[in-house]
């Protein structure tokens, strides 16, 4: 009697386990390359996404597929109905296990700050991963176009792309009216202070702006010392950090003991969201235009 | 003396059941409880019927949690017994590869190896082995004067060796922007997410001979313990072991570094615990602290990865918070 049992519950579990491995051999029918040119099994149809960054969970929202979105990262703030979905940990410290149990057929990641080995993981778990790479603002419309040819959003994706160009001509337009480029210290961290080097976004945004960067350079966040900041005679300080108000008044007010900072003297001293500046989103074109604002106030004066 | 003798195979066994079970409790507490939450009932489901759903619990528990268990027992075990080892070469209870900074010289090793973008195997082990080794030998250096042998000495020496090696590793973390050193600060508390069950098998195939070995000379440890001029007289090579005894340590300890970091005290506290419950025979303790470290340590991490509402703290943190005070117990009670 209980060796027929145990029989059935074999052959019960063989069946079962047939019947789930058919559909998950077809489910990976289809095989494309993402943009680290690695090799994945897209599902045929996408129905729940696990974003890993908060860059990657704004871009859904704007391509206005959100209803896939499972699981976010901390910190996806933006839109504010992010921040009521599930969380999966921060996006250079991620938590498989709820990653897994949000059961998502597909997750999308960023080279920058996801560590690798939790996506060779979630690749050895069969969760197909697709990572993006956006390097600059033309990548970052690559990769919105692409994202949306991926979650079936095309059209939303070609009015995002074709909205960020004009707005980037215009501001490029309105900026070659000048010769100047004003001299900025773009200031990301207060203690120590850090800024933007070349190879960040926050160096094209400046130079598009008509700006002089003055943390140009190989390092992506260099470090300084308030002599060096000084020396450099920055005639605009931009302070994003994560700062709160009063956090920003008191970095404001150590600046203002060196009056002959030109910064100081023409009360150029700025707090701004850093989030419209460091992430890959549409938003950075927002940046932009603040920005190019900031550093030729002259020029968007007719403007409306 | 003889009647002891007789007894104790069967000691041996007795303790290694119960330190066993109680290890298996708790992994199955480590199994149960996670980020998602705590099912007991579905773990046993998962573990004793061939039952399988819908859901993703089996694959969280068999993938994820697992192979985070098992990296737990045997990053547990490893380190009790360095710390049992440690105190019975240097006849010193409150020595601890953490706080004589071993970890610590494993860890710049393993940075440097990191930094040169190495991979785990054997680059970055290496460089961590030989870490370890520096900082061994700079302790011994100190250690063969006949002075360090007393406690204070010992410790401070070691406090020392280990501010330095921080001030290494803050110096390498500070000199560089490199993004694999992302999770450092993690990395630097001791970080038990990285384990996935092949890195976990291959760390228990260098782990596994060293238990053994230091099994072997488990007896040896119990002559040391009576003086080195007594272990002699009992014909043992004396230098031999403790050279063979030291390299073993340090290579378990520096391979379990440059796997999940630096997790302080756990030498302290198992090795401890288990003496005063099963007096001060080796032949023993050497199992129980292999058995018992790693229930402790499957235990911490339990601790750190289901307490915070957000993501997890390093393992480290527990068992630093469980372990310093016991440390500021001991040499308090020992300077009486």
């Amino acid at each position: 009697m209980n060796m027929k049992l145990k029989k059935t519950n074999i052959i019960l579990s063989c069946f079962v386990l047939l019947v789930l491995l058919v559909p998950l051999n077809d489910i990976s029918a289809m095989e494309i390359k993402d943009q680290l040119n690695r090799k994945i099994h897209l599902p045929k149809q996408i129905k729940t996404i696990v974003s890993l960054a908060p860059s990657i969970t704004e871009i859904i929202y704007a391509l206005g597929v959100e209803d896939l979105l499972v699981g976010v990262t901390q910190y996806s703030d933006y839109p504010a109905a992010a921040s009521s979905l599930p969380k999966v940990g921060s996006y250079v410290h991620l938590d498989l296990e709820r990653i897994i149990a949000l059961k998502p057929n597909l997750c999308i990641a960023t080279r920058d700050g996801n560590p690798l080995t939790t996506i060779e993981r979630l690749e050895i778990m069969k969760i197909p991963v697709y990572a993006v790479d956006p390097r600059n603002l033309e990548t970052i419309i690559q990769t919105i176009l692409e994202l949306g040819r991926l979650l079936k959003a095309e059209k939303k994706a070609d009015f995002l792309a074709a909205n960020m160009r004009s707005r980037i001509l215009k501001i490029k337009n309105i900026i070659s009216c000048t010769q100047h480029r004003t001299r900025l210290f773009f200031q990301i961290g207060i203690s120590p202070i850090v800024s933007a080097g070349s190879p960040t976004f926050i160096n094209e945004l400046i130079e598009l702006a008509g700006g002089e960067n003055l943390a140009k350079g190989p390092a992506a966040y260099p470090r300084f010392s308030k002599e060096k900041v000084i020396s450099l005679a920055p005639e605009v300080i931009i302070i994003t950090s994560m700062a709160r108000s009063t956090v920003f008044e008191k970095v404001k007010a150590e600046w203002n003991r060196w009056p002959d900072l030109p910064a100081v003297k023409q009360q150029r001293i700025y707090l701004e969201d850093s989030n419209l500046f460091d992430r890959p989103t549409p938003r950075l074109v927002d940046g932009l235009e603040l920005l190019a604002k900031l550093l030729h106030p002259e020029l968007f004066e007719n403007i409306k | 003396m003889k009647k002891s003798k007789l007894n104790l195979p069967k000691r041996i066994l007795v303790v290694s059941l119960i330190l066993l079970i109680i290890l298996a409790g708790i992994s199955f507490l480590g199994l149960a409880c996670g980020s998602t939450g705590i099912d007991f009932l579905a773990l046993i489901k998962i573990i004793f019927k061939s039952e399988i759903n819908e859901s993703m619990l089996p694959a969280i528990i068999w993938q994820i949690r697992l192979p985070r268990v098992l990296l737990a027992a045997l990053v547990g075990a490893t380190l009790s017994l360095g710390g049992l080892v440690f105190q019975a070469i240097l006849r010193n209870p409150l020595a601890e590869p953490y706080i004589l900074g071993i970890s610590g010289g494993a860890a710049i090793g393993a940075i440097i190896g990191i930094l040169l973008g190495l991979s785990r195997f054997p680059g970055v082990s290496l460089l961590a082995f030989a870490g370890s080794m520096a900082t061994l030998l700079l302790i011994l250096v100190m250690a063969s004067d006949k002075t360090i042998l007393k406690k204070d000495s010992l410790l401070l020496s070691g406090v020392m060796v280990n501010a330095f090696c921080s001030a290494v590793i803050m110096f390498l973390i500070s000199m560089t922007q490199d993004s694999r050193l992302h999770n450092i600060i993690f990395w630097l508390m001791g970080d038990l997410s990285v384990a996935d069950l092949d890195q976990t098998f291959s760390l228990a195939m260098v782990l596994i001979p060293c238990f053994i070995i230091i099994f072997y000379y488990s007896n040896v440890m119990n002559l040391l313990l009576m003086g080195q001029e007594q272990a002699r007289a009992m014909g043992v090579n004396i230098k031999l072991v403790i050279f063979i005894l030291l390299v073993i340590t340090s290579l378990m300890v520096s391979s379990t570094v440059s796997y999940c970091g630096l997790l302080g005290f756990v030498g302290l506290v198992m090795p401890h615990l288990l003496r005063i419950i099963l007096g001060p025979d080796h032949r023993v303790l050497v199992p129980a602290c292999i058995l018992g470290g790693g229930a402790f340590m499957v235990f911490c991490d339990l601790l750190a990865r289901t307490l915070p509402e957000q993501g997890e703290m390093p393992a480290g943190v527990i068992t630093a918070l469980i372990g310093a005070p016991l440390f500021i117990y001991l040499l308090k009670r020992s300077s009486r």
